[in-house]
């Protein structure tokens, strides 16, 4: 059937606003990918292997880079954050969806409105918080009796002299994630159809028991959930920069200072131009979070139809 | 096997509003160990509400006001726990809701397993097959347990959903329009097997249902309900046979 010529119109007006995003992370991916070829050139795959950081100003043969420690200390501070804001988002998905009776309507409204609150806050207050109150709370009552106690655990078997560390910095991202989690496992838990809900309470389960069957069927949801917040995590800058602690320190121990990629180009990218090579560095590190960011944001949308599809 | 030592189900001047609006006017009914009773009725006259008053999934409903009275044996259900409530019975709606996530034998498995009811393996690979063996799905699905349910048709997925009911051998089963969409030869065998289970674990099953001629096949009493009234209630062959109230022909004559 030919389409009314006013409804082409529409379209073609409208094409060009719609392609745009497609077309900026084209450009972007392009734009990294171009710009890091002269550090791939020269230093090949070992920017991936080796923890190195020497540049030298205006020596081109001096200069040295190995990314290893962002690069592992992006993965293990995202990694860690996504698997506690995990049952923190759930936790929360609980109280307000089971806990508080459906009555209680704008005590659950608030629930939501007060996690919506924390995903608009700006990320340096977060930042700030984190360095001023977080860290020297975790340092003095978390962090010494962990390595006092359980220092035998290679994890926390380095002194904790600074409560800016990779542990902080993942813990503060667990904070600033559990938002985004729990709104994706929130809306789809709102969305299982009433017909599973009765099924599952006609069996005469507990509150628990109903909430384990109901996160079940949502099960995808979870994992897109965890993938979206991994994401996020991996690409924040602001406030794992005030926390991480900046040091070029691979991550055996969660107490010792490390680095992450996003706070690497931050507070390295004003000087990079008085370094060779050190600019390209930076944007191939930059590539490396986009396409991480794009993996982990395009598994976690497919495991969302998924959960679609399901219920 | 055995579990269900049969209770009686009591309803007494049962009155629920929802939203304000009356849906249930003054129910008053008896359901019997080892019986069936049949609640009939044209769309809209509460036979689903009345038993979800029962098992009190009407709690779901925040707009929903309950009055009077309802017992199984000796329990008050309106005043009790609804998760000791709804241990004594189980359910199956009109649409089948197998969960998604669990395999074909997991789906059936929950309720044994939640409740406590099997002590190995192989009891609770026990009770499986017999839930599906009573619901009639046994043959086709015994050699693909592991199956999901999106993998089976309508009926046998609404079939999967009585067995899963079957499974808790419950004091009370609740049936809301069990057989909608299930084929005639399956529905015949299904009603069979409920009569067995009524007879054989002394359950007491009540079920809705729109046709005369099921409440006529397996029914010992029918309860008639029009605009959220009972118009008339008593053993099945009489109410069949010698309707009292004009509304209770018409729907036994199809016409509402």
């Amino acid at each position: 059937m030919a389409e009314p010529r006013h409804d082409k119109l529409f379209y073609y007006t409208l094409l060009p606003f719609a392609s745009t995003s497609l077309a900026i992370v084209l450009l972007l991916a392009s734009i990294l990918a171009v710009n890091s070829l002269p550090a791939i050139e020269r230093y090949g795959l070992s920017l991936l292997t080796r923890n190195v950081w020497s540049p030298v100003e205006l020596d081109p043969e001096a200069s040295d880079y190995g990314l290893l420690a962002p690069l592992l200390g992006t993965l293990v501070t995202a990694t860690i954050a996504t698997m506690a804001s995990i049952p923190i988002a759930a936790s929360l998905v609980y109280v307000s969806e089971e806990v508080l009776p459906a009555r209680m309507l704008r005590v659950r409204s608030a629930i939501s409105i007060l996690v919506d609150v924390m995903a608009g806050m700006p990320t340096i207050v977060y930042g700030l918080w984190g360095a001023l109150v977080l860290a020297p709370l975790l340092l003095n009552y978390v962090y010494q009796p962990l390595n006092k106690y359980f220092g035998f655990i290679p994890l926390f078997a380095c002194s904790p002299y600074t409560g800016l560390n990779i542990l902080t910095a993942s813990l503060l991202l667990s904070i600033m994630i559990t938002p985004f989690v729990f709104a994706v496992v929130r809306e789809s838990y709102t969305q299982i159809p009433l017909s599973y809900r009765e099924a599952s309470l006609s069996l005469g389960t507990t509150k628990y028991e109903h909430f384990r069957i109901m996160l079940g069927i949502i099960k995808p949801s979870l994992i897109a959930g965890a993938l979206l917040g991994f994401g996020r995590a991996a690409s924040e800058t602001v406030a794992v920069t005030l926390v991480v602690g900046n040091a070029f320190n691979l991550p055996y121990c969660l107490l010792s200072p490390g680095y992450t990629v996003s706070a690497l180009i931050a507070n390295q990218f004003n000087n990079a131009p008085l370094y060779p090579y050190m600019e390209s560095v930076l944007l191939f590190s930059g590539a490396i979070l986009l396409l991480l960011g794009l993996v982990s944001n395009l598994a976690g949308l497919i495991m969302l139809s998924r959960v679609k599809a399901r219920v | 096997m055995a579990r269900s030592d049969g209770t009686e189900v009591t309803v007494r001047n049962l009155r629920v509003y929802i939203s304000g609006r009356p849906i249930l006017k003054g129910i008053n009914l008896r359901a019997t160990p080892g019986s069936i009773l049949a609640i009939m009725g044209p769309s809209g006259s509460g036979k689903s509400t009345l038993i979800r008053v029962i098992n009190r999934l009407i709690d779901l409903n925040p707009s929903a006001t309950v009055e009077g009275e309802v017992y199984i044996g000796g329990l008050n259900v309106l005043s009790a726990d609804p998760y000791d409530v709804r241990r004594l019975t189980a359910m199956v709606f009109q649409e089948p809701n197998p969960f998604p996530h669990l395999s074909i034998f997991d789906n059936v498995a929950i309720g044994p397993k939640l409740h406590g009811l099997a002590k190995s393996r192989a009891d609770l690979e026990e009770i499986v097959r017999w839930a599906l063996e009573k619901s009639q799905l046994w043959e086709e699905v015994k050699d693909r347990l592991a199956d999901y349910p999106h993998q089976l048709s309508g009926g046998q997925r609404q079939r999967l959903s009585l067995a899963r009911a079957l499974a808790l051998k419950p004091k009370v089963l609740l049936l809301d329009e069990p057989t909608a969409n299930i084929d005639p030869v399956s529905t015949r065998k299904i009603e069979e097997s409920l009569r067995e289970i009524a007879r054989d674990l002394m359950t007491t099953v009540i079920i809705v249902t729109h046709t005369p001629q099921q409440a006529a096949r397996i029914a010992d009493y029918i309860a008639v309900l029009y605009n959220g009234e009972l118009v008339e209630y008593g053993p099945a062959r009489e109410v069949i046979l010698y309707p009292k109230n004009e509304f209770t022909k018409k729907i036994l004559e199809g016409v509402i």
